[in-house]
């Protein structure tokens, strides 16, 4: 059965502005799904978010929520969603357990009913149960923010960027914790600025300008990468970039961790050995270092614009 | 659902307002501080006018003149002057306010039957205190010069005036009701917009929203909240009007409490309506400090409407502030029931109404 159905889901801000989400066709997020939107900033993710949030109405399409519509059921939706925001909302005023608490009455719950969803979370923030929620650290408020969301069981999990600013380690920590949902049944929508956490999803939606680009599973989307991707590397690693933008040969060039990645045009006759000799010779670097690579989640991401 | 929905967030606000180091002790100081210092230091009263006199007359009836007028209690002597330049001079230095010439031989023109004139100067730049002391003066050399015609004989014909509801044209009696106004403005109206201005900031005011808490019961719970506490800031500055300037000493409380509830109500929906319209603290304390200027500079508050121009009395009708002020004034001063005040309470809970109609109307649209 599938958990949410998205329908020609469209909202712009604005006469005459480009629309924010503009999802032309059907997108459907099966039960128990972890579902991950990546894409660059302004791409309409957090717009997308509210709108299943039932924050904002759509413009026109619709989209539904185990089966109850986002724009007649609102209020039926509201009991059986989680929604963690782009940015820390709780009561920055009340303690951590009195944020707790709230949001718990909010919901017609108390505590200890769903402590079993949250214990594994809220463990961690015991020994500050009394701490102002505004004096937490950047993890220690993640951990809060999600308990709340989570403290009426929700079957839909919405995530909104919510390892932005949180170190390594909470970061690992939140990822374990969202497998765990899933493993409860939980549908999670979580959109993410970084690729490692986009690999952890069952499928990711790439988004652009509003738009779902591509929909798939990683690997799928890894696989169907079929350009020709070449790493490079030498003693000059911001001429190189200069110089490689300026081969005819090359069609996107741009940094990745320690190296440079450049993707060929799809009539380029050349290879990895190709590139490496024109740059020792007409270019004068040192050192170079030039192979062949299969792409990565990143790459694909990179290169989203170009399809 | 919606009443224990009530009591959870009203819990909430609660603990966020205790919590705040700040907000409990601005709502006791608040009204205490302006009950009790305003009045003090915007007092409009005239006393101790300096008066410089020029005594050319040196006679018994010259000086019985300057006798009424140090027995009259509003002025102080501060110079004795032989010439009216050197005393238009103490004028000029500040040292005084008004200058009296007496001119001379002027015993003995009245006792001649001849018209005297005696000249008074007084220094405008303070202009309640000049003017108001130069009519205390004029009074008193007329009432001097109609005792002088009654020893003649004949009984002169005396004006008294008479001001009722305010017999010593005490300001302070003018000035605390409008100070009662001024607290239930800052505390009825600010706190909540305020209130729910920092919830669109920390976006609390979202998770709220994507809650099964209705709208209605958020708006509510504040409020509710702010009202009691509207409420509470406003005893204790009727406390302080009577106890101190006993004010309402006759009665009068329950039409004070009516009028401020409904003018509360009418706060706190203007304090909804800036917070829908704002988006963050600064637009909306400076959109409410327009506001509340205008309610407070143009609805009779601290200068009275009828000596306004024309215009703005016309713009000070759609005031509520004007009907309020209206209802406390004659209440605190004349004693009158809701039966003489119909008109203004009427009118008060008819800009209750609609501008807590608009608030919600507007409330819906910004979603």
């Amino acid at each position: 059965m599938d958990s949410i159905v998205i329908h020609n889901l469209r909202k712009s801000y604005g006469k005459g502005r480009l629309p924010a989400v503009d999802l032309a066709g059907e997108y459907r997020i099966g039960k128990g799904e972890m579902f991950g939107i990546i894409g660059p900033d302004g791409a309409g993710k957090t717009t997308l978010f509210r709108m299943l949030a039932t924050l904002v109405s759509p413009e026109s399409g619709k989209a539904e929520i185990e089966g109850l519509d986002i724009v007649k059921d609102y209020r039926k939706i509201r009991t059986i969603l989680g929604y963690m925001p782009d940015r820390f909302s709780l009561y920055p005023d009340l303690s951590v357990k009195e944020n707790l608490e709230f949001f718990a009455s909010v919901f017609g719950q108390s505590i200890d009913r769903n402590s079993s969803l949250i214990e594994n979370i809220y463990c961690r923030l015991r020994p500050f149960e009394n701490r102002m929620a505004g004096k937490l650290s950047g993890g220690m408020k993640q951990k809060l923010a999600l308990c709340c969301s989570l403290i009426h069981s929700p079957s839909v999990l919405f995530l909104d960027e919510p390892t932005t600013g949180v170190d390594p380690s909470s970061r690992r920590e939140l990822w374990e914790n969202l497998a765990h949902l899933k493993a409860n049944g939980m549908t999670i929508v979580v959109s993410t600025a970084y690729m490692d956490e986009a690999d952890r999803c069952d499928r990711v939606a790439m988004m652009k300008e509003g738009k779902f680009l591509a929909v798939d599973s990683p690997r799928a989307i890894v696989s169907k990468f079929d350009r020709k991707l070449i790493s490079v590397r030498s003693d000059e690693m911001f001429r190189l970039l200069n110089d490689l933008r300026s081969m005819d040969v090359v069609e996107k060039c741009y940094t990745f961790g320690d190296s440079h990645h450049m993707v060929l045009k799809p009539d380029a006759r050349t290879d990895a050995g190709g590139i490496a000799s024109v740059l020792e010779q007409d270019f004068g670097h040192r050192n170079v270092s030039v192979s062949e690579i299969s792409a990565t989640l990143e790459d694909c991401y990179m290169n989203l614009e170009d399809k | 659902m919606s009443s224990s929905s009530l009591g959870y967030l009203l819990l909430k606000e609660t603990r966020q307002f205790v919590r705040n180091p700040f907000m409990p002790v601005v709502l006791i100081l608040l009204p205490v501080l302006l009950m009790l210092l305003v009045p003090l230091a915007a007092n409009m009263e005239v006393r101790d006018v300096r008066i410089s006199i020029v005594d050319r007359d040196r006679s018994g009836m010259s000086m019985e003149l300057i006798d009424r007028i140090s027995r009259s209690g509003y002025f102080v002597f501060s110079s004795y002057e032989d010439t009216y330049r050197s005393a238009m001079d103490q004028l000029g230095k500040g040292n005084a306010d008004i200058v009296l010439e007496i001119p001379r031989g002027m015993e003995k023109a009245v006792v001649r039957g001849e018209e005297v004139e005696i000249y008074i100067a007084a220094n405008a730049v303070n202009s309640t205190k000049g003017s108001i002391g130069g009519g205390y003066l004029s009074s008193i050399v007329s009432d001097f010069s109609a005792g002088l015609r009654g020893e003649d004989g004949a009984v002169p014909l005396k004006i008294v005036p008479q001001y009722r509801y305010n017999p010593h044209l005490e300001y302070k009696l003018f000035m605390v009701p409008a100070l009662m106004i001024v607290v239930i403005i800052l505390i009825g109206g600010f706190f909540p917009a305020l209130s729910i201005v920092t919830e669109k900031e920390n976006g609390t005011i979202e998770q709220i929203n994507v809650s099964p808490v209705r709208k209605r019961d958020f708006i509510l719970s504040k409020v509710i909240f702010y009202g009691i506490l509207g409420i509470f800031a406003f005893t204790v500055s009727i406390l302080i009007a009577h106890f101190v300037y006993g004010l309402a000493s006759n009665g009068g409380l329950l039409e004070i409490y009516v009028s401020a509830m409904i003018f509360l109500v009418f706060m706190s929906g203007f304090g909804l309506m800036i917070s829908n319209y704002s988006d963050t603290l600064l637009q909306s304390v400076f959109l409410m400090l327009f506001f509340v200027l205008i309610f407070m500079l143009m609805s009779g508050i601290f200068t009275p409407v009828s000596s306004m121009e024309t215009w703005s009395q016309y713009v000070s009708a759609i005031l509520p502030t004007r009907y309020f002020v209206d209802i406390l004034r004659s209440v605190c001063l004349k004693g009158s029931h809701f039966s003489d005040l119909t008109f203004d309470f009427i009118m008060l809970s008819v800009f209750a109404v609609v501008i807590n109609v608009a608030a919600v109307i507007t409330y819906r649209k910004q979603n």
